[in-house]
């Protein structure tokens, strides 16, 4: 964002709304409660793509016909049952906050998704920043060698940092078993230094009076691109370097890998991590194909608190695990469960999250909710607030319009 | 993909007869153009640029990669003293500007898209606009073709323009006011615009025109076909999740009550008061609608699309960003501005006119600089341009002097395959809608350039590539210095550029290797991935 857009909008100076937009904007630091309260510096963002089964997962309902065959297991917190399909999780449950009565308002995968990353209705005048994108432009290390933004693993949509520009764009790995595309040197080592240093003194000899911003521009990426590559960091980004029993606590999987990876980046300071698990999308045989999946996350998922409450860093680490939306109560013709954003699950952990504690409920059937529900914008609001950044921070899109972070959403209630 | 267009031939065959003839001059509209322009900014310095920068600014404008290097040569041998007007009217006629502008014009489009299903269609859209602009169809031809769009969006490329938007009306009469007219009425959806004249109702009369249009999934073959509804039966409805059929007529919800019904509109084109009544069959809702915004009583039709060609050649739109104009915006220039706006109109609203009209300005043709800080004087110069994704590709083949075939027209969109050329657009593509300034460059893009494997191949110094070639054939290192650097700029080294080159390729001692690295550098350096 440059000063020049802000400038150019006349209204901006005289709107009542839009002064608040442009001091806020103007504050690097929000000092509000939030920010006071929280000393949280990384967020892993477990991504269920598809949408996962709530049945399967978090809210069985052995009791209902809706329920099927899923049975359950009890958690390490008395009073707590969820799918006997997650037995690690069940083990983790003191530092997860599950909150059972999250809606949405889209029914669509890539319509859903978009809403659950940004918070807004996908339009073709404003992309919105995607969750990653706001919290390491307010909380990232700028000074990091190592991108502050990863994304890993393939899915439906990766989303931008849309108007906050390319700089906050997530670094994306296909797999966490290979290392970053183009990311190996294709000469040794000193053979590269040589030529980023011949690529210098010819932008210098070549460059004009009127040809200097982007010289200099490409010269300040240059440097970063080259501090990325050439960092001892870089073996961050290499699972291989874990012991056998480390990689295999995590189990098997893209999933798995991708859990253990987010572990190391956080160890190095990245700010925000989203780890994609995909094929959600049950329509049939559910019940199979979601142990199938339990099994994928399950381990990882526990392993990687548990790690990091072991480092010590869980305090500070918010993990999420969400989807798009939950399934349908009723089990379809083909043992499938369809699309349902009327009432499905998040579960929240650490950076301050009260552990051991179910929030919200839906009536026996799974159908409706019946206590405390929770929009998707309140969610967002609530982990901005894990973060210690304030949801009303304005933003200005590239027509002069001021864009909230999360519009009407609010922090949901007891999960810290 | 590069071909060397046969300038020898064309400036001797064409010296005595242009190419295409125009009711107004494009040369004589261009020099009232650049008076207008002097009038009202005080244009302080007029430089020209040379004839290497003309040429390879040409090139990228017109047909989307650079001049080869036989073109290089044979232009700066030419003596004719109309070459740059002969130049752009040869290239105007060369197919290839079709298929740079129709990429353009797909990125305006797409960049926008809501709906990820619409790449399906993406190959049929570049096919349309390529065959639209190479053989002349008027803008006002265009426009009308994607606002009436019905079909299956992978045999009929104007379809997909509606398909991008799911065909929601408010999101589809959105980007048809935001490309067409440049004027952003989406912001009155929920309220009254804030700042400019458009009342809530004036966007919700525009999406009147627009309720009966749905967007069907086809199977076999796989595809999605943009329909209209006269009559809506006992069918499902749409709903928040798909448009598969629409609506008889549109109602603007009550954002107050929420609960309350809305109000039902009846069309009404918020520029000129004209109206439809309540029950106008699709056909006619849709044909009216394009006929009135393509008016030439519309003034915005004709502005929107003059501002957005002259922002992409000149470097700065009269309006930024080019797709919010309207009656509450102040153009930098606006006599120029109405001025050629008019006379575009008075064209047919002839693309080709227009490019060739504002490429025969001197605005166009001075030197380049940097993007003008915003309290300095606008139109100093021809503004530096980052390359877009295709041109930046097809500059890279004309450079390894290899072909890219094979990886266009698979039918699954730009983003879907996974061909050299989408590959790239991943990482390096941007939306030409945003502010050029704000266009930035990223850490994945100069990983690309500096270590895919793809492009560290191309520069290896053996047998095959185009760096094997010139060193086989020219023994001289200066020489062969000198043509490494026409191949890549378009232009000579200077001396100090010369020096570092063959100081460096003596400290390397291993020819091969010395050039190897020296077209790593030039290829990462910002001159290859800008316009200037």
């Amino acid at each position: 964002m440059t000063t020049h857009q802000i400038n150019r909008r006349s209204w901006l100076q005289t709107s009542a709304t839009a002064l608040t937009s442009v001091a806020a904007w103007k504050s690097p630091i929000i000092a509000n409660a939030a920010a006071m309260r929280t000393n949280a510096k990384a967020c892993i963002l477990l991504w269920m793509g598809g949408g996962p089964s709530q049945f399967e997962t978090f809210s069985p309902k052995p009791d209902h016909a809706n329920g099927g065959e899923t049975t359950v297991t009890s958690t390490a917190v008395s009073g707590i049952q969820i799918s006997s399909q997650l037995p690690a999780t069940a083990a983790a449950m003191k530092d997860l906050c599950l909150i059972r009565s999250v809606h949405g308002p889209e029914g669509s995968h890539p319509r859903a998704s978009y809403v659950s990353h940004t918070g807004y209705l996908p339009t073709a005048s404003v992309k919105h920043p995607t969750i990653g994108a706001h919290v390491v432009q307010h909380i990232g290390d700028q000074e990091s060698e190592l991108p502050s933004f990863v994304h890993i693993g393939r899915s439906r949509g990766v989303f931008s940092a849309g108007l906050l520009g390319v700089e906050y764009d997530p670094f994306i790995l296909n797999s966490a078993n290979q290392m970053p595309a183009n990311t190996e040197l294709s000469t040794s080592k000193d053979r590269y230094v040589r030529r980023l240093g011949l690529l210098e003194n010819l932008e210098d000899d070549g460059s004009t009076e009127g040809s200097r911003q982007f010289v200099k521009a490409n010269r300040n990426l240059y440097g970063k691109a080259s501090r990325l590559v050439l960092s001892p960091q870089m073996k961050t980004f290499d699972i291989t370097q874990e012991r056998s029993d480390v990689r295999s606590s995590y189990g098997d999987g893209n999933f798995a890998a991708g859990c253990l990876m987010a572990r190391r980046l956080v160890e190095a300071g990245v700010t925000f991590i989203e780890v994609a698990s995909s094929n959600w999308d049950t329509h049939f045989d559910n019940a199979s194909r979601t142990n199938t999946l339990c099994q994928e996350v399950d381990k990882p998922y526990a392993q990687l608190l548990a790690d990091l409450k072991q480092r010590g860093l869980l305090d500070t680490t918010l993990v999420i695990w969400m989807g798009e939306f939950g399934r349908t109560p009723r089990i379809n013709s083909r043992a499938g469960r369809d699309h349902y954003p009327r009432a499905f699950n998040v579960a929240l952990a650490g950076a301050g999250v009260q552990g051991g504690q179910v929030i919200g409920a839906t009536d026996a059937s799974g159908n409706n909710i019946t206590d405390q529900p929770v929009s998707v914008n309140d969610l967002l609001t609530t982990i901005y607030d894990a973060l210690g950044i304030d949801s009303f921070h304005e933003n200005i899109s590239r027509i002069g319009r001021p864009i909230q972070i999360v519009e009407d959403g609010e922090i949901i209630d007891g999960v810290f | 993909m590069t071909k060397h267009l046969n300038l020898v031939f064309f400036l001797a065959l064409w010296c005595f007869s242009p190419l295409v003839s125009f009711a107004q001059s494009p040369i004589e509209i261009a020099q009232k153009i650049d008076e207008l322009l002097v009038s009202e900014t005080i244009v302080s310095q007029t430089n020209i640029c040379d004839d290497e920068t003309f040429l390879r600014r040409a090139f990228f404008d017109i047909v989307g990669q650079p001049p080869s290097l036989e073109d290089v040569l044979v232009y700066g041998l030419e003596p004719s003293v109309n070459k740059r007007s002969l130049l752009i009217e040869f290239l105007l006629t060369d197919k290839t500007y079709g298929a740079n502008w129709s990429r353009y014009w797909r990125d305006v489009i797409m960049f926008r898209r809501t709906n990820d299903q619409s790449l399906l269609g993406v190959a049929a859209l570049e096919s349309y606009l390529t065959d639209a602009l190479n053989n002349g169809v008027s803008w006002d031809r265009i426009a009308v073709d994607f606002i009436t769009a019905k079909g299956d969006i992978r045999e009929d490329g104007r379809a997909v323009f509606i398909a991008a938007q799911q065909g929601r009306p408010e999101e589809t009469v959105s980007e048809i006011s935001r490309i067409f007219l440049g004027i952003q009425i989406q912001c009155a959806q929920c309220h009254d615009h804030p700042t400019d004249r458009w009342k809530q109702e004036q966007f919700h009369e525009l999406v009147a025109f627009f309720p009966r249009v749905a967007l069907r999934p086809q199977q076999e073959p796989r595809s999605f076909v943009v329909t209209a509804t006269d009559f809506v039966g006992r069918r499902r409805t749409a709903n928040a999740n798909n448009r598969f059929v629409g609506t008889l007529e549109h109602t603007m919800p009550n954002l107050v009550e929420p609960t309350q019904p809305g109000q039902v509109m009846t069309p009404k084109f918020f520029v000129s008061g004209q109206t439809l009544p309540a029950g106008t069959s699709d056909a006619v809702r849709r044909d009216s609608l394009a006929r009135w915004i393509t008016s030439p009583d519309n003034p915005w039709f004709a502005k929107a699309v003059t501002n957005r060609v002259w922002a992409e050649l000149v470097g700065e739109g009269f309006y930024e960003p080019v797709d919010d104009i309207g009656p509450d915006r102040t153009p930098s220039a606006p006599k120029t501005m109405d001025y050629l706006a008019t006379e575009f109109t008075l064209s047919g609203y002839d693309i080709k006119w227009l490019m060739q009209t504002i490429m025969s300005t001197q605005a166009y043709q001075r030197s380049s600089l940097d993007r003008r800080n915003y309290d300095q004087i606008p139109f100093q110069a021809n503004t530096i341009q980052p390359l877009r994704s295709d041109q930046l590709f097809d500059s890279m083949m004309s450079v390894f002097e290899i072909s890219d075939a094979g990886s266009e027209g698979t039918g699954q969109g730009p983003r879907r395959s996974q061909s050299p050329r989408n590959v790239f657009a991943d990482v390096f593509g941007y939306d030409p809608n945003d502010p050029r300034g704000d266009v930035t460059v990223s850490i994945p893009q100069s990983l690309a350039m500096m270590n895919s494997t793809f492009i560290n191949e191309q520069i290896q110094a053996r047998q095959g590539t185009m760096l094997s070639r010139l060193l086989q054939e020219v023994q001289s290192d200066r020489a062969a210095v000198q043509e490494l650097y026409l191949r890549v700029f378009s232009r000579r080294p200077n001396r100090k550029e010369l020096n570092t080159s063959l100081a460096y390729i003596k400290q390397v001692a291993n020819r091969g290797e010395s050039f190897e690295d020296l077209l790593w550098a030039l290829l990462n350096s910002a001159e290859f991935k800008t316009r200037r």
